[in-house]
This record gives structure tokens, C-alpha cells and sequence, in this order.
């Protein structure tokens, strides 16, 4: 082959590898945990070490927010569908919080493995509507739900 | 070829006898580093939380500071011509001075880091990641840095302007290195960020070497 | 089609071309961005109603998403320019490229500032160092690279070179910033208007976004054809046709 050629196709097989290789690196790292937080899961699971501070996500279990009866104290649950875990945060709390709602806690595991926080950000979503628009949905929604129901009941006759 | 391997070996040897050039930065690096404690909080406790960023950081800056005089010489003295004249590709010839770089800056500072470690009270459980972090980042520094290099090689005042071009590219580097450190420290998984950082290098060693060999070509239409 | 591009590029490549055929434009622009922007902020600060979660802070979105959209369409219409002007050494490119980045760079700025106001009420922070905020900030911080680079180059063309090339390695940060909600899990939400799916967003509310978000291009087309003419004047000072405009 000529020389030139050779060259070439030396770099053109480098170049390939080169970025074959980062695509696949890059793929495995994403398929891997690298996130800004760490769900429920997998704090329930014990893959956080207990006192290090770490920042957990997910969305607050309906009903489970409960608040000191003195001070600004609070507890709640997050979950992630899967697992809970208790939340306790002693501060002001952003607006947006509130129950079902996403929200991202700053702070630390401690050994009973209730995740103390110093710090409660709150997460939105990418939707945006009317509280009417909302209200419908929900009780479409909910209507849907008890069709679903009442033709299982029927079914079940 | 035997123009990029000549000068790779004489830059080389040039660094063997004129220790400064990679000792000076080693040294930066041991007192940036030694100044967080003195200044911040030498509680061992604290410092263990923060060593893996701080060690990192200093080696960001330690790298840019040897950075500055990649190019300056050759192309202060004509070397510079002379390669592109040859008719040589810019692209092994920048990728050999990257990697000259490397060697009396990234690769002494990965070496030298367990000490630092133990100065700032690293984990126990992260010196490996520091290690393997350091390893496999800093020649990205080097690769990217040696595009900021070429750039700027033949400005007067170019050592602070490269450190403004180069410090946004090194930021990816430097937060997924420092949150493997920081995760083995606390005895988590650190394995998707190494990995990420290894995309990148692999990224960098196809990619920079072009932009660097562009941005040499500009030294000579002054 | 094809001969209709070259015709229309080498068109383009010609200053005095350019600076005769946006003379006429320049006005119609201005109007059309000025009206739509007017439309869009009473639509969208009037008369869309309030989000069922965030209530009326929602609102800063009509600045927030045209803004930063438009940062990152610069920051890639700056490396294009600049590729333009590497590879077929065009003048017009070049010119084009240098007038984008302090605009782009100022969008930019705009995104952050008004993110940073609309993170504080809904968020409960100012500011967080989650993968998008980050690599947005990285955007800007490589708008100021390129600009310094510019600077300090003595040669004009080593300049424009120079900026190019910057300009194309840091074009790596713009799929980061547009995955980076994907690939992370960040504070910041994803996108709410998909090139592939029916947007998330009621469309009494999504109809003023696309109308400030049109607005805002027509606004950066128009200062940037401005800045070019300045730089067409500047460049051309010394031929006739220029001489003839200036002396009218």
C-alpha cells in the first residue's frame, strides 16, 4: 500500500477505536449511578453509608407529612415507588412543597436509617396548567378509576 | 513519524535536565494544597469530607501551570516551521507533545498523590479512586490544555488567557473525577465515573490533537 | 436547488450584497420582532392563566426558555460561522461569527439571571450545582473564552481563526446541556417543549411561549445583522460603494 494510504488509514482505525470506545464507556458510565441524588431504593437498600452526607430525591407519600408542634420541625416520607424512607428536616420549607411532590434533600442517613436534612429543595415538573385543567384531569382520573372498578366488580359476579 | 518521535524524546530529555519545569508544579501542587488546612479547617474530620476536591483542584491548577510553555519555545525558535514545512502531521506531532506534557505533569502529580492524601486525611477507602482518577484525568487536562496551548502560543500575555479558555473544558473533568473520590470515600460505587472519565480521555485522544494541530498553524501568520 | 445554494453563498460571501438586501429588511424585523414580543408578554403575563403548581411564578418562563434557547442556537450558529470561514475562508463568516458572541453571551446571561429567580420561590435556592445549571454556566464561560481569545489576538485573521477553533471544541457542551436532564437526575425539570411530542403545556400557556420564543429570534436575527453592517462598514471603509453611502 502506499505509504500515504497507510497513514491515513492508521488514523481513520485510531479515530474509530478512539470514539468507539468513549461511546461505550460513556454508555456503561450512564448505565451506572452518577446522579446528582440517590432514590430511596437505594438508601433502603444500605448502599448509603450512614453520617455522610449525600442528597436523596423523590416524591412525598401522600399523608405522611406530619410537623412538630412546636418550632419548624417536620417529618415525612419519600419514595420512589419502590421503597420509603423517613425524612426529617428542620427549617423553612420551599412553597412548592407539599405532598406528591418531587423533592431533592440535602443531608445525612443516621443509623436508625431515618435521612436527617439540612437543606429541602423542591422539584417541578416539565407540565404546565390552569388549576381548573388540574382539577378536571384528577377527577377524570379518579372517575376512570371507579369505572375500572365497577366493571371489575361486574366482571367478578 | 521519526520527527515526533525526535522531538518527544528531546523534549524529554529536556525536562530530565531541567528539573524546574516539572518539579516547580509538583511543588505548587503540595503547597495548594497544604494551604487549605492552614486556612480552612484542620480538623481532620472536615478535611477528610474535602480532600478529594481540594487534591483535584490543585492538580487542575498545577497542570495549567505548566501548560503555558507546551508551544512557546518552538514556536519562539522556529521548531515550529520547521514541523509544518516537513510535511509531518500536526495531529501525531501535537498528540506527542500532549503526551510529553503529560509526563512531567499529570504523571508525577498522579504518582505524588497518595501523600497528599495522607496530609489531608483522605479516606482510607479512596485512595485507589484518587489514583485511578488522577490517572486516567489527567492526560484529558493535558489534551485539552494542549489545544489552549496552541492557541495562544505565540501571545505575549497568553498564560492567563489559556487558563479562561481551558478552565470551562477541564470543569466536566473535574466534577466527575472529584465525585469518584468522594464516593469511595463514603464507600459508595465510583466505577460509572471512572468509566466517564475514560469516554472522555478516549474522546480527547481522537479529537484534540486536530483542533491543536489547526490552532498551530495560526502561530506562523503573524 | 443545489446551483440556488451555491448562488445564494457566494451572494452572501459579498458584503456589499448583504449590506444593499438587509437594508430593506431592517425595518420589517424590527417590527415584527417588537409586535410579537409585545403580543407574547400581555398573552403570556395577562392572560395565560397561573400554573396549578407554581401559581404566577411560572410566568418568567417567557423570558427564561426563549432566552436560554437562544444562547445555545448562537453559541452553534457561532461555531457554524466559524467553520464556514476555516474551511472556505469566507470574510462575511468570520464577521458574523465575531458579532454573535457577546449577544449569545448576553442571552445566556439572561437565561441564568432569570433562572435564578424563578429557582428561588419554586425550588426554595437560588442556585444549585446540578448538571444543567453547571453546563450552562460552562456556556458562558466559553462565550467569554472566545471573546478574550478574539482580543487578544494581534492579527485579525489569526483572530478569527482562533475564535473558531475555541468556538468548535466547546461545541462538546451543548448535547451536555440539552441531556443533561436525561442523563442525570437533576433539580432542574426536562424539557417541556419536545421536536417529537405534543408539548407538556396547556396550550393557552404554550401559545405565548412560542410567540416570545419566535420574538426573541427575530430580535437576535435583527441585532446581529446590525452588527454585521457594522462590521461590513468598518471592513469596507476604504471602497468606493462604502465612501458613496457614507458621504450621502
Amino acid at each position: 500500500m502506499h505509504p500515504q494510504r497507510k497513514k491515513r488509514l492508521h488514523l481513520i482505525l485510531f479515530l474509530v477505536l478512539a470514539v468507539a470506545s468513549a461511546v461505550g464507556l460513556a454508555m456503561y458510565s450512564l448505565s451506572q449511578n452518577i446522579n446528582l441524588f440517590q432514590t430511596p431504593t437505594q438508601i433502603a437498600n444500605g448502599e448509603v453509608p450512614p453520617g455522610r452526607t449525600i442528597r436523596a430525591g423523590g416524591l412525598v407519600v401522600e399523608g405522611s407529612v406530619e410537623r412538630d408542634q412546636q418550632g419548624l420541625g417536620v417529618t415525612f416520607r419519600v419514595t420512589d415507588g419502590q421503597s420509603e424512607v423517613p425524612v426529617f428536616y428542620d427549617g423553612i420549607l420551599p412553597d412548592l412543597f407539599r405532598e406528591g411532590q418531587g423533592i431533592v434533600a440535602l443531608g445525612e442517613v443516621n443509623t436508625e436509617g431515618l435521612f436527617v436534612a439540612s437543606e429541602v429543595l423542591a422539584k417541578h415538573d416539565e407540565n404546565y396548567m390552569p388549576p381548573e385543567v388540574q382539577a378536571a384531569l384528577e377527577q377524570a382520573h379518579q372517575d376512570g378509576k371507579a369505572q375500572m372498578e365497577a366493571a371489575a366488580k361486574e366482571a367478578s359476579y | 513519524m521519526s520527527l515526533v518521535r525526535a522531538t518527544v524524546r528531546r523534549d524529554l530529555l529536556l525536562a530530565a535536565r531541567n528539573p524546574g519545569e516539572w518539579a516547580n508544579p509538583l511543588m505548587f501542587f503540595l503547597m495548594v494544597a497544604a494551604l487549605f488546612p492552614m486556612a480552612v479547617d484542620p480538623n481532620p474530620e472536615f478535611l477528610s469530607k474535602i480532600s478529594g476536591g481540594v487534591i483535584w483542584v490543585a492538580a487542575l491548577l498545577a497542570t495549567l501551570l505548566s501548560l503555558d510553555s507546551l508551544y512557546r519555545a518552538d514556536v519562539e525558535d522556529g521548531s515550529l516551521e520547521q514541523w509544518l514545512a516537513s510535511g509531518e502531521s500536526l495531529y501525531a506531532m501535537s498528540l506527542g507533545k500532549a503526551l510529553v506534557h503529560w509526563c512531567i505533569s499529570g504523571l508525577p502529580l498522579t504518582l505524588m498523590s497518595p501523600l497528599l492524601g495522607v496530609m489531608l486525611h483522605l479516606p482510607e477507602d479512596a485512595y485507589f479512586a484518587l489514583f485511578i482518577s488522577l490517572a486516567v484525568g489527567t492526560p484529558v487536562l493535558s489534551l485539552l490544555g494542549a489545544v489552549g496551548a496552541a492557541l495562544t502560543a505565540s501571545l505575549r500575555s497568553g498564560g492567563l488567557l489559556l487558563t479562561l479558555l481551558i478552565l470551562p473544558l477541564y470543569v466536566p473533568v473535574l466534577i466527575f473525577a472529584a465525585s469518584a473520590v468522594y464516593h469511595a470515600g463514603i464507600g459508595m460505587a465510583y466505577n460509572g465515573q471512572v468509566a466517564m472519565l475514560g469516554a472522555m480521555l478516549a474522546l480527547a485522544l481522537a479529537l484534540t490533537p486536530f483542533a491543536a494541530g489547526a490552532a498551530l498553524k495560526l502561530n506562523l501568520s503573524r | 436547488m443545489w446551483q440556488w445554494l451555491v448562488r445564494l453563498y457566494h451572494r452572501l460571501g459579498s458584503p456589499k450584497w448583504f449590506y444593499e438586501m438587509t437594508e430593506r429588511w431592517i425595518f420589517w424585523l424590527a417590527l415584527a420582532a417588537g409586535g410579537s414580543a409585545i403580543v407574547g408578554l400581555v398573552l403570556g403575563l395577562l392572560y395565560a392563566p397561573a400554573d396549578y403548581q407554581q401559581g404566577d411564578s411560572f410566568r418568567i418562563i417567557y423570558i427564561h426558555v426563549p432566552a436560554a434557547l437562544l444562547a445555545q442556537s448562537a453559541y452553534m450558529m457561532m461555531a457554524v460561522a466559524g467553520a464556514v470561514y476555516l474551511i472556505w475562508r469566507m470574510k462575511m463568516a468570520a464577521w458574523v461569527a465575531k458579532v454573535i458572541a457577546p449577544v449569545g453571551a448576553a442571552f445566556c446571561l439572561i437565561a441564568l439571571l432569570t433562572g435564578a429567580i424563578w429557582g428561588k420561590p419554586t425550588w426554595g435556592t437560588w442556585w444549585v450545582w446540578d448538571a444543567r445549571l453547571t453546563s450552562m454556566l460552562m456556556l458562558l464561560f466559553l462565550y467569554f473564552g472566545v471573546m478574550a481569545l478574539q482580543q487578544a489576538m494581534e492579527s485579525e485573521e489569526a483572530s478569527y481563526k482562533a475564535g473558531a477553533i475555541l468556538a468548535l471544541v466547546g461545541l462538546v457542551n451543548i448535547p451536555i446541556i440539552k441531556y443533561s436532564v436525561e442523563w442525570w437526575n437533576t433539580l432542574h425539570q426536562p424539557a417541556t417543549l419536545k421536536l417529537t411530542e405534543k408539548p407538556s403545556m396547556h396550550p393557552d400557556m404554550l401559545w405565548p411561549l412560542l410567540i416570545m420564543i419566535v420574538s426573541t429570534y427575530l430580535f437576535f436575527a435583527l441585532v446581529v445583522i446590525l452588527r454585521t453592517r457594522n462590521e461590513i462598514l468598518w471592513h469596507e471603509r476604504k471602497r468606493q460603494w462604502v465612501r458613496k453611502i457614507l458621504e450621502s
